[in-house]
C-alpha cells in the first residue's frame, strides 16, 4: 500500500471506556489476538511496570511466543509518548506512523496497539491535546495499516472526560454517549464522519468536538458525511453554522435525515447546507 | 407616505372584514385594492381559491393586485408570520410607503385547530408592527362558528365594513393579555383512550425512539422526523425550565399521532411563545417556536397537572363527535 492508498474499509480504532480493570483485560486481549490472527504487529502500552503489564496479558494466545518473536511488545507509556504530558498530536501521529513502516517492514501486516491512556488525559489542556491526537490519528488509520483501543478509566477520569475523547473514535463502549465525530475515508478532503444523536444533553460536547478535530475546509466546505446521523438539533446546528463561519467556510451536511434542511432553512443559517442523502 | 384609512397611522393597521354575501366581500376588497394599487402600493391577496376568484373576476384586467396562495400562506400560524415577515421586510427594503393585504383562512381552520389560529391573530398586531401596513383578515360570518367571531373580536382593533367605514372593535384585547390567557384545547378522541407510550422523566433521546417506535408507518417519513424534532424540543423545555417530573404521552390514530408533554411548572412567560422566536435569539428560546412549524397542530396550556404542550402530526382535525374529519372543509364551506 503506497502512502497515498486509502483502505476501503478503516482500521480499527475503538475507546474503551472502563471502570473494571478485568474487563478491560480482557477486551485488549480479545483486541491484541485479532491483530496476532491478523499477522499484525501488536503492543500494549500501560504506565505499569513491564511485568504488571504481561499479567494481563497472561492469557492472550501466543502471547510468550510472540514476545519472543517481536509479534507482541509491552511499551511503557513514557516511551510511546511524549514524557512531559503535553503531547504534541502531529508528532504523535509520526511516531506510530513510523513505527507501522517499521512492523511493515519487518513482514508484519500492520501494527495493532491497545494503550491505557488514562494518565494522558488528566487535564483540560491534556485532553484538548490528546482529543485532536485522536482525530489525526484516526485519519491516518484510513490510509495505513494501523489499528488501536485507546482505553480510559472512568473512575479517575470521570464521565465527561471520558466522553469528550470517546466522541472522537468511530468506535466505543462509552455509556451514554450518543454521538461521534471521526475521520472520514475520503482522499480528496478533510471531511469527517458525524453519527448518533445531537441534542441538548451534548451540544456542548459536540462544539468542544469541532474544535478539537480542527477541521480544515477544502474548496471553501468544510464536508461532514452523516449516514449514521439520527438527530441533530438547533442548538448544535448552531455550532456548526458559528464553527463554518469561523473558518470562512459553508459546512456540507450529507445526512438522510429529511427534517434538517428544514431545520437549517428556519433558522436562517447562511452558512450551514443541507444535501439529503438516500 | 401612507394612504387611505390607515394614513398617519405608525405600524401593523390590522382589520378584520366580516362579509355575509359576495357583494359584501366585493364592497370591502376591491376599493381598497384598486386604491392601493393607485397609490402605488404593494397590494397583495391571500384568499382561498373561490373568493380569490371572485375578487379577481371584479378586479379590471392587468389591476396590478399580487395574488398569492391562501392556503400556502396559511399552513401554520408561525410558518406564516415568518413568510410575512420576510415579505415585508423585502418590500420595506425597497422603500415602499404601505403594504395592503388582505387574506382568508381555509375554513378548516375553523375547527379543532381554531386556538393557535386566534393566537396568531392576536400575535400579529405586535409580529406585523414593524411594518407599515394595512391589512384585512376575510371571514364569511355564514361559515364563521360564533365562538370564532368572539375570538376575532377579541383579536382585530377595527372592522372595515362594507359601507367603506373602519370602526374600533370594542372587545379588542392587547395580544400581550390575550395570549396570556389559558387556553385548554378540545380534547382529540384518542386522549380519551389508554395511551400507547407513557414515558416518566424521559430523556430526549428515550423520548425521540418511543415516536419513532408508535410510528408504524401511519406518517410519511417527512412527518415522523419533524414530530421527533417537536417532542425532543418539548421534552427538552420540560427537563431544563419545566419542574419535575416530565410525563411523556403518546396516542396513535389511524391518521394521525398525538403527543402530549408536561411538567409541574406553569410554563413560559413569554406570550409569543411558540409563535415567534424570543427576542434575544437565545437558543433556549427556539424550541417551542420549531415545535409550532413541525406539527400539524400545536397548543400549550395549563391545567391541575402543571403545564401541557399537545403535538399533533397527520390529520389533526378530528370531530369532537371522534371522527376523523377529513370533510371538514367541504362541511364547513358548505
Amino acid at each position: 500500500m503506497s502512502g497515498t492508498q486509502r483502505s476501503a474499509v478503516p482500521h480499527d480504532h475503538v475507546c474503551w471506556s472502563y471502570d473494571d480493570p478485568a474487563a478491560f483485560d480482557a477486551a485488549a486481549r480479545r483486541y491484541l489476538s485479532r491483530g496476532l490472527a491478523d499477522g499484525e504487529q501488536v503492543w500494549y502500552v500501560g504506565p505499569e511496570r513491564a511485568e504488571s503489564a504481561r499479567m494481563r496479558l497472561g492469557e492472550l494466545p501466543g502471547l510468550d511466543q510472540g514476545l519472543r518473536s517481536g509479534a507482541v511488545r509491552i511499551v511503557a507509556t513514557d516511551s510511546a509518548y511524549d514524557k512531559d504530558e503535553k503531547v504534541d498530536p502531529t508528532a504523535q501521529v509520526r511516531a506510530y506512523a513510523a513505527a507501522t513502516e517499521a512492523a511493515l517492514a519487518e513482514g508484519y501486516t500492520g501494527l495493532r496497539v491497545v494503550a491505557e491512556a488514562t494518565d494522558l488525559a488528566r487535564t483540560p489542556q491534556q485532553r484538548d491535546l490528546f482529543a485532536r491526537y485522536e482525530h489525526l490519528v484516526d485519519r491516518y488509520m484510513w490510509a495505513r495499516p494501523f489499528s488501536a483501543m485507546c482505553a480510559y478509566d472512568r473512575r479517575q477520569l470521570g464521565d465527561r472526560a471520558v466522553a469528550e475523547l470517546a466522541c472522537m473514535h468511530p468506535r466505543t463502549n462509552a455509556p451514554g454517549l450518543l454521538f461521534t465525530l471521526s475521520a472520514c475515508g475520503h482522499e480528496q478532503d478533510d471531511c469527517a464522519v458525524l453519527a448518533g444523536e445531537l441534542d441538548p444533553s451534548n451540544h456542548e460536547l459536540f462544539a468542544t468536538a469541532l474544535e478539537r478535530a480542527d477541521l480544515r475546509p477544502v474548496d471553501g466546505r468544510l464536508r461532514l458525511c452523516a449516514p449514521g446521523l439520527r438527530f441533530i438539533d438547533h442548538r448544535c446546528l448552531l455550532h456548526l453554522q458559528e464553527y463554518a463561519a469561523r473558518r470562512g467556510a459553508t459546512a456540507v451536511l450529507h445526512t438522510p435525515l429529511s427534517a434538517v434542511p428544514r431545520l437549517v432553512e428556519l433558522l436562517g443559517l447562511p452558512d450551514v447546507r443541507v444535501e439529503v442523502t438516500r | 407616505m401612507r394612504t387611505g384609512a390607515a394614513a398617519g397611522h405608525r405600524g401593523y393597521y390590522h382589520e378584520a372584514a366580516c362579509y355575509g354575501s359576495d357583494a359584501e366581500l366585493l364592497a370591502v376588497t376591491v376599493p381598497f385594492l384598486l386604491d392601493g394599487v393607485a397609490a402605488g402600493e404593494p397590494t397583495l391577496v391571500a384568499l382561498g381559491p373561490r373568493s380569490a376568484d371572485l375578487v379577481r373576476s371584479a378586479l379590471p384586467a392587468d389591476s396590478g393586485v399580487q395574488f398569492l396562495s391562501g392556503g400556502d400562506m396559511y399552513a401554520r400560524p408561525t410558518s406564516a408570520i415568518r413568510s410575512y415577515r420576510s415579505l415585508l421586510a423585502d418590500l420595506v427594503a425597497q422603500g415602499v410607503g404601505q403594504i395592503r393585504i388582505i387574506g382568508e383562512l381555509a375554513p378548516a381552520a375553523f375547527g379543532v385547530t381554531w386556538d393557535w389560529w386566534a393566537r396568531y391573530e392576536s400575535a400579529i398586531n405586535h409580529a406585523y408592527d414593524d411594518f407599515p401596513l394595512w391589512s384585512m383578515c376575510a371571514y364569511d360570518t355564514r361559515i364563521t362558528p360564533p365562538h370564532v367571531q368572539a375570538d376575532i373580536a377579541r383579536t382585530h382593533p377595527r372592522y372595515a365594513t362594507a359601507e367603506g367605514r373602519h370602526v374600533p372593535s370594542p372587545d379588542y384585547v392587547h395580544p400581550a393579555d390575550y395570549l396570556s390567557e389559558n387556553r385548554p384545547p378540545v380534547p382529540d378522541p384518542l386522549q380519551l383512550t389508554p395511551p400507547m407510550v407513557e414515558l416518566t422523566d424521559p430523556t430526549a433521546s428515550e423520548a425521540r425512539r418511543a415516536v419513532y417506535a408508535a410510528d408504524q408507518g401511519r406518517l410519511s417519513a417527512g412527518e415522523t422526523e419533524d414530530l421527533v424534532v417537536a417532542v425532543s424540543e418539548a421534552v427538552t423545555n420540560g427537563l431544563r425550565h419545566g419542574r419535575p417530573s416530565v410525563r411523556l404521552r403518546l396516542w396513535a390514530g389511524e391518521d394521525r399521532i398525538v403527543v402530549t408533554v408536561t411538567d409541574r411548572g406553569s410554563g413560559p412567560a413569554y406570550p409569543f411563545a411558540g409563535l415567534l422566536p424570543t427576542g434575544d435569539g437565545a437558543a433556549g428560546g427556539l424550541g417551542l417556536w420549531i415545535t409550532h412549524q413541525s406539527c400539524n397542530h400545536v397548543v400549550h396550556y395549563r391545567d391541575a397537572d402543571g403545564f401541557t404542550v399537545r403535538l399533533t402530526a397527520g390529520n389533526p382535525h378530528f370531530r369532537s363527535d371522534g371522527v376523523a374529519a377529513v370533510d371538514v372543509t367541504a362541511a364547513a364551506a358548505g
